[in-house]
């Protein structure tokens, strides 16, 4: 059975529906991205899996039905969720962003954990102690991911991180991301306009469009597809 | 110089109770972002249950600390029920505080209800006792509620920067939707939040009690300079709350027994105060400017 | 911008920006219901006992304050729990030329409002740096703090005694200060609390009407604008600081007007109907009227009106107190249910009703619009 199983997958806002009956699974270790336009409903299908919003559907996480549970009930199940526009909490440091995020967890390998990110991110442990909001938001991003990745999850849920980044510090963030999973074997739930970045950074791939599932495939077959290529990938 | 020093020890009895308040308000500030208009009736309400307890014969430290549980209880259910659902103070402002105003009245008229209109009189938590400093009859009662003042202030302040549980406060109070995403249990920490406010509150109410008597109306006052207080202060800084109550009550206290026009507008030299500390500085003397990026 | 993850505008809280509604003079529900209400408010006093009018006429100064405030709090956002000390001014204001200079009824208004006019605007000017929950604290120090301001000038303002408002008259040949009267004109034929009646209608009608036609100008979308997202007002040429400065000024100028009237009618102002409580209540009364529509406040003062002297003297005396209890709870309520007051409601039931309609005609005529 695969990580996460999602099917029949239905969400809205109010009389607003905007998912109609996603299915697509990930596996442990796996990243996967599901790629969109504005407006399709990728941001709406990551916040309908990890509990922000309600939803219809059945979803089952490490084989067990998850659906209508809180967010903090998934993240000690294992899912991390690093929202649109990174949801980085403002009015606290660098440092206690990380300690937030491994709420769920007790010890003292905590700090051993927090140390390690710094050295992953050096920007990270030059600016401990600044508040969050102050940073640039390409550093928001890196803190963003490394807050999510202190609780050690499973499976890292990513909205669009490179929303509202330079060029430049997105790649960076990609790259970073890829050697993460590929270091700690997290699987990595990824939604992403950036058709180009995500299809390098993912194996394997499903198009969203107006809150349905038209494609799916690896990356390597929908890079070599036509319509996926002008849609997306502009060439 | 000796009555100088009576005003000033009178004032600063009275500030620690106001600080005492304040504190509730930052708690609540800090925790949820929005202002209890209604802090004062809450603590008046609990401070009628310490008052039930010790006439029904408790001593009245255990009747205190009966008060506060019972406070706590209240505080936390009032936020579940009450202020919950509301919604979002930042997006809700207005809503927020008509739900706030409502409990105002609202536990203004309970206490009346449940306690009738009689004044009541509570006894002084550090007996009637005094001691000299420098020339002057200090009462114990007055040097005790600057010390309760200052043990209250150090515990929120560790349990808020060094807790792993005040880590929740803070950042549920800075961004209580990531917190949720981090696994921050956002509703407990909320209801613990309003709960130690309201717990505050019935100390605060305790040590008011002794020199006004106890009726409906005891903390409508003592809430605005309490408000006056953490404006000063800053709405978000405990050592601001302290600072800010314990000068509100100097203020005052002193100032309108040296300056006649203020004579019977005791509350005027504090707003003057707090209109040019928001004019010059809005985050008052130690909050924090809040980060905003447009 | 993805907008999937914005939740629906025009959702019913009290600032919340309401969805655009038909003009209502093209709508004949509203103006059926408009109209309505005008026969009914014309009609009353020759329904109504005098004891009643005059119950029905004490509720209007309210009204009017409740639409000042309503002006500043719901229309532009600032929020205002002070506005029982304009009221208060505005009302002391009026006592002082009456008694003084023997000035007539509405000059004495026209007076009171410019000088309320001006302390709007002299706290308008440092409101301008000081928003939201600050000033609703600065606005409540202010309302805490007008009673100890009379009581500290009490030889002028009389304290808690306070001032009768009196008029010299003519009695058993000496000239005595007896309080001031309503008399109605013969060619009326009215009773004189019936003439008081029309009197404060016709200056709530005049205030009504101008904040109307405000709220419907240029610069009454520019006020809204300001509530609704200041930087991008200014942005868009909007002045800001003089909108916000004369909402203030216009604002605290109606609640004047009401304390105008309160005095005129009450014949004598003193501390103790200007309280904290007395801010508060207008409050509510914008609230639960509905704080974005024009007949919000008057449906909130109405509903004060009738809880201070219909529904709470005929509680039983053990319930008295709890009075307060009654309006707390239901501000809750109304804030969990509808934010938006009773004008919401309104709002939603003939929004429902015009949607219903226009369902019916896109059903019944398929081949008029509608997309594919």
């Amino acid at each position: 059975m695969a990580l996460l199983e999602v099917s029949g997958l239905t969400a809205g806002y109010g009389i607003v529906q905007v998912l109609f009956g996603l299915e697509f699974t990930v596996d442990a270790g796996e990243a996967v991205v599901i790629l969109g336009a504005n407006g399709a409903g990728k941001t709406t299908t990551l916040r309908a899996v990890s509990g922000m919003i309600s939803g219809g559907g059945a979803v089952s996480f490490d084989c067990k039905q998850v659906q209508g549970s809180r967010p903090e009930q998934l993240l000690r199940a294992g899912i991390a969720h690093v929202p649109q526009g990174r949801g980085t909490i403002t009015d606290l440091t660098v440092d206690e962003n990380l300690r937030v995020g491994a709420y769920s967890r007790s010890g003292s390998d905590v700090e051993a954990d927090i140390e390690r990110w710094y050295d992953v991110f050096p920007r990270l442990g030059e600016r401990k102690t600044q508040h969050a909001g102050s940073m640039s938001g390409g550093e928001q991003q890196m803190l963003a991911i490394a807050r999510a990745f202190m609780s050690r999850p499973r499976l890292v849920l990513l909205d669009e991180p490179s929303l509202g980044l330079a060029p430049l510090v997105t790649r960076e963030v990609f790259d970073r991301v890829a050697e993460l999973v590929r270091e700690t074997g997290t699987a990595v739930l990824l939604v992403e306009q950036n058709a180009n970045l995500a299809l390098a950074f993912a194996s394997r791939a499903y198009v969203l469009e107006a809150g349905r599932i038209v494609n799916a495939g690896t990356s390597q077959e929908l890079r070599g597809d036509e319509s996926i290529r002008k849609a997306y990938l502009g060439s | 110089m000796e009555r100088f020093l009576n005003f000033l020890f009178i004032g600063l009895g009275n500030g620690a109770i106001y600080a005492m308040l304040g504190l509730g308000l930052v708690v609540i500030y800090r925790s949820t972002g929005l202002l209890n208009f209604a802090q004062g009736e809450m603590a008046m309400f609990t401070t009628f249950i310490v008052w039930s307890l010790s006439d029904a014969g408790l001593p009245l430290w255990l009747a205190l600390i009966g008060g506060m549980a019972a406070g706590f209880v209240i505080g936390a259910v009032v936020h579940q029920v009450i202020v919950r659902p509301v919604g979002d103070p930042h997006q809700k402002p207005l809503a927020v505080v008509i739900v706030t105003i409502g409990m105002f009245l609202g536990f203004n008229a309970l206490a009346k209800l449940i306690w009738g209109n009689e004044q009541q009189s509570l006894g002084n938590l550090f007996g009637r006792g005094e001691i000299d400093i420098l020339g002057t009859a200090v009462a114990w009662q007055k040097l005790g509620a600057l010390l309760i003042l200052a043990i209250e202030a150090i515990i929120f302040w560790v349990i808020f920067q060094r807790t792993k549980i005040g880590l929740a406060m803070r950042s549920v109070a800075s961004n209580p939707e990531s917190s949720a995403l981090c696994g921050v249990p956002v509703t407990r920490i909320l209801m613990i939040g309003w709960g130690l406010a309201a717990a505050l509150g019935a100390v605060g109410g305790t040590f008011t009690a002794p020199t006004s008597a106890v009726d409906a109306n005891l903390m409508q006052l003592p809430l605005i300079f309490a408000f006056a207080a953490i404006t000063l202060g800053g709405f978000d800084s405990f050592v601001g709350a302290v600072v800010g109550g314990l000068l509100i009550g100097i203020l005052t206290d002193v100032v309108p027994r040296y300056v006649d026009i203020f004579e019977k507008m005791p509350l005027a030299p504090a707003f003057l105060l707090i209109l040019v500390v928001l004019l010059v500085r809005p985050e008052g003397i130690f909050g924090q400017k809040k980060v905003t990026r447009v | 911008m993805s907008t999937a993850s914005e939740p629906i505008a025009g959702t019913s809280a009290p600032l919340a920006p309401q969805p655009p509604v038909a003009k209502a003079g093209r709508n004949w529900l509203s103006i059926g219901t408009f109209g309505v209400f005008a026969i009914i408010l014309i009609v009353l006093p020759q329904v109504l006992n005098a004891f009643w009018t005059g119950r029905v006429t004490g509720w209007i100064p309210i009204a009017i304050a409740a639409l000042g405030l309503n002006l500043l709090t719901g229309y532009n956002g600032q929020i205002s729990v002070g506005h029982g000390a304009l009221y208060g001014l505005g009302a002391y204001a009026t006592a002082l030329v009456i008694n003084e200079w023997a000035w007539s009824f509405p000059l004495a208004i026209v007076f009171s409002a410019i000088v309320c006019f001006g302390a709007g605007v002299l706290i308008g000017l440092p409101a301008l740096r000081i928003k939201g929950l600050y000033l609703a604290l600065v606005t409540l120090a202010v309302a805490t703090l007008f009673p100890q301001v009379l009581e500290q000038f009490s030889d002028t303002t009389g304290g808690s005694t306070g001032l009768g408002v009196t008029s010299p008259e003519l009695y058993r040949g000496r000239i005595r200060d007896r309080s001031i009267k309503f008399e109605a004109p013969e060619w009326t034929g009215l009773a004189s609390d019936q003439w008081r009646y029309y009197f404060f209608l016709v200056v709530a009608a005049i205030c009504f009407l101008l904040v109307r036609n405000i709220v419907n100008s240029r610069a009454g979308r520019s006020i809204i604008a300001i509530r609704d997202n200041e930087t991008a007002a200014e942005v868009s040429g909007v002045n800001v600081a003089r909108a916000k400065v004369f909402t203030f000024g216009l604002s605290s100028a109606l609640a004047g007007v009401g304390g105008s009237l309160l005095a005129l009618y009450l014949a004598r102002v003193s501390s103790g109907s200007f309280t904290l409580t007395t801010s508060l209540y207008f409050l509510v009364a914008v609230v639960i009227g509905g704080a974005q529509s024009i007949a919000g406040p008057a449906i909130g003062a109405v509903f004060i009106g009738v809880f201070n002297d219909v529904i709470t003297p005929d509680l039983p005396e053990a319930w008295k107190p709890a009075s307060p209890l009654i309006l707390g709870a239901l501000l809750i309520i109304l804030m969990l249910v509808a934010p938006g007051g009773v004008a919401g409601l309104i709002r939603q039931f003939t929004g429902r009703m015009r949607t219903r309609k226009l369902v019916n005609s896109a059903i019944n005529n398929p081949s008029s619009g509608g997309t594919t």
